[in-house]
């Protein structure tokens, strides 16, 4: 693990023991990161600031479920960020359900060394995506980086919602072939 | 041809996941796949493929500093409770402090202090240098005086616009002249007004620009005669 990704898991551990200044350190350290996740996928700025005190309030109390190697602790940080914004942005549809409840469980049964990923695999999702159609590669992202609905990436595709469906659906098929190459 | 028969029933499963773990199902079928997680270890492992993958384009959120105080909001809902100790240090005094004044408050300082402030109307001939100083809350504290200083009285006048005190703590206001130590100028109340001499210590030195400053003392002020608690509000002194 890098040294920087070092220092915020043992940050992450250190929270877990409930040492405020780590929190504290882990806040400075992170927290320019983490905004810019809620800011993008909720494109407000009063409620990415709430959302993201609610994450690190969330941080906190999760600080003991993160498991060193499974996932780089920053990207640890993130999937809190992303759910709990995509929680909010389903509020707001509305058609709520926690995604964070059931990642929860997924984490507590997870084998740590089957994600640690190698260096020469961060390029590869790039390298996958590239081989997509540009405009499905950008669908597949508008539903990772914006939190993208079906029917939002739909009205921006122009496309109806099956096509929609049916495009991300099949590009993610691809992806998968691609990254278990 | 359908989708399934596209896929495949393997496929199907891991398209799927990575649609739940994009956000993408709605919840009827995001519930129904979270149900099968304890008995199906293979779906469990396809959350944390995908999730794995994805994360490899978190470099894509660019950071955005977050703005001044949201800490302050995070520490005041995860320790609000919190109370002092003896022994207790900056962290609890800061932990009080912020429980008790959590949300940031966005106040018209200047306006709304002056008029308090001002004793009554003064004659041209009167004015001295006058200096305001609009002291705002730090970190979400909503803590926010507003300062007035008379040349010809040498007193500042203190009024409170926000906050609430603190048990067995008290508000001190420093006067700070660039990389000078903060010379204390005294004990502040936080309902109604306070009005202490300048010290001789900041004497002539005090004029526009000067920083005031209010921190969390012990009761009676900082023993040591240098702040030790944190800065609740704070702002420049400016001439009028």
């Amino acid at each position: 693990m890098p040294a920087a990704s070092q220092d915020i898991a043992d940050l992450i551990a250190r929270t877990a023991l409930k040492d405020r200044t780590a929190f504290r350190t882990l806040y400075d350290r992170t927290s320019a990161k983490l905004f810019g996740v809620t800011l993008r996928i909720l494109k407000d700025r009063a409620e990415a600031e709430e959302a993201l005190q609610e994450v690190y309030v969330k941080v906190w109390q999760r600080a003991d479920r993160y498991t060193a190697g499974h996932f780089s602790p920053i990207s640890w940080l993130v999937a809190i960020a992303r759910n709990h914004a995509l929680d909010i942005l389903r509020a707001r549809r509305p058609r709520a359900e926690d995604i964070d409840q059931a990642l929860d469980i997924a984490d507590r049964d997870l084998n740590p060394e089957q994600y640690t990923l190698a260096r020469d695999e961060r390029g590869r999702i790039e390298l996958c995506l590239s081989q997509l159609e540009p405009d499905r590669a950008l669908a597949v992202r508008g539903a990772y980086l914006d939190g993208f609905s079906y029917e939002e990436l739909a009205r921006r595709h122009a496309v109806n919602l099956n096509t929609m469906r049916t495009w991300l659906r099949r590009s993610l098929l691809k992806l998968r072939e691609c990254l278990t190459q | 041809m359908s989708m399934d028969e596209d896929i495949g029933e393997k496929g199907g499963d891991s398209i799927l996941v990575a649609e739940y773990v994009l956000g993408l199902l709605d919840t009827g079928a995001a519930e129904a796949l979270e149900r099968r997680f304890r008995t199906e270890p293979e779906l469990v492992r396809g959350v944390q493929f995908w999730r794995s993958r994805f994360a490899l384009l978190d470099s894509e959120f660019e950071d955005v500093p977050a703005p001044p105080g949201i800490l302050a909001a995070i520490e005041g809902r995860l320790y609000g409770n919190t109370r002092p100790t003896a022994f207790g240090g900056w962290w609890n005094n800061l932990a009080v402090w912020r429980g008790l004044a959590a949300a940031s408050l966005a106040v018209a300082v200047v306006a709304v202090g002056f008029n308090l402030l001002r004793p009554v109307p003064l004659a041209p001939e009167e004015f001295a240098t006058q200096l305001v100083a609009a002291l705002q809350a730090q970190e979400g504290s909503g803590v926010e005086f507003v300062a007035l200083y008379d040349s010809r009285q040498g007193a500042v006048r203190l009024v409170s616009v926000s906050g609430q005190s603190v048990p067995d703590r008290d508000y001190e206001l420093w006067a700070i002249e660039g990389e000078a130590a903060p010379v204390s100028v005294g004990i502040v109340a936080i309902e109604g007004r306070s009005q202490m001499p300048i010290p001789p210590a900041v004497g002539s030195a005090f004029g526009e620009g000067t920083v005031l400053a209010v921190t969390i003392e012990p009761k009676g002020g900082s023993p040591s005669g240098a702040p030790t608690g944190p800065i609740v509000a704070m702002g420049p002194a400016t001439s009028i």
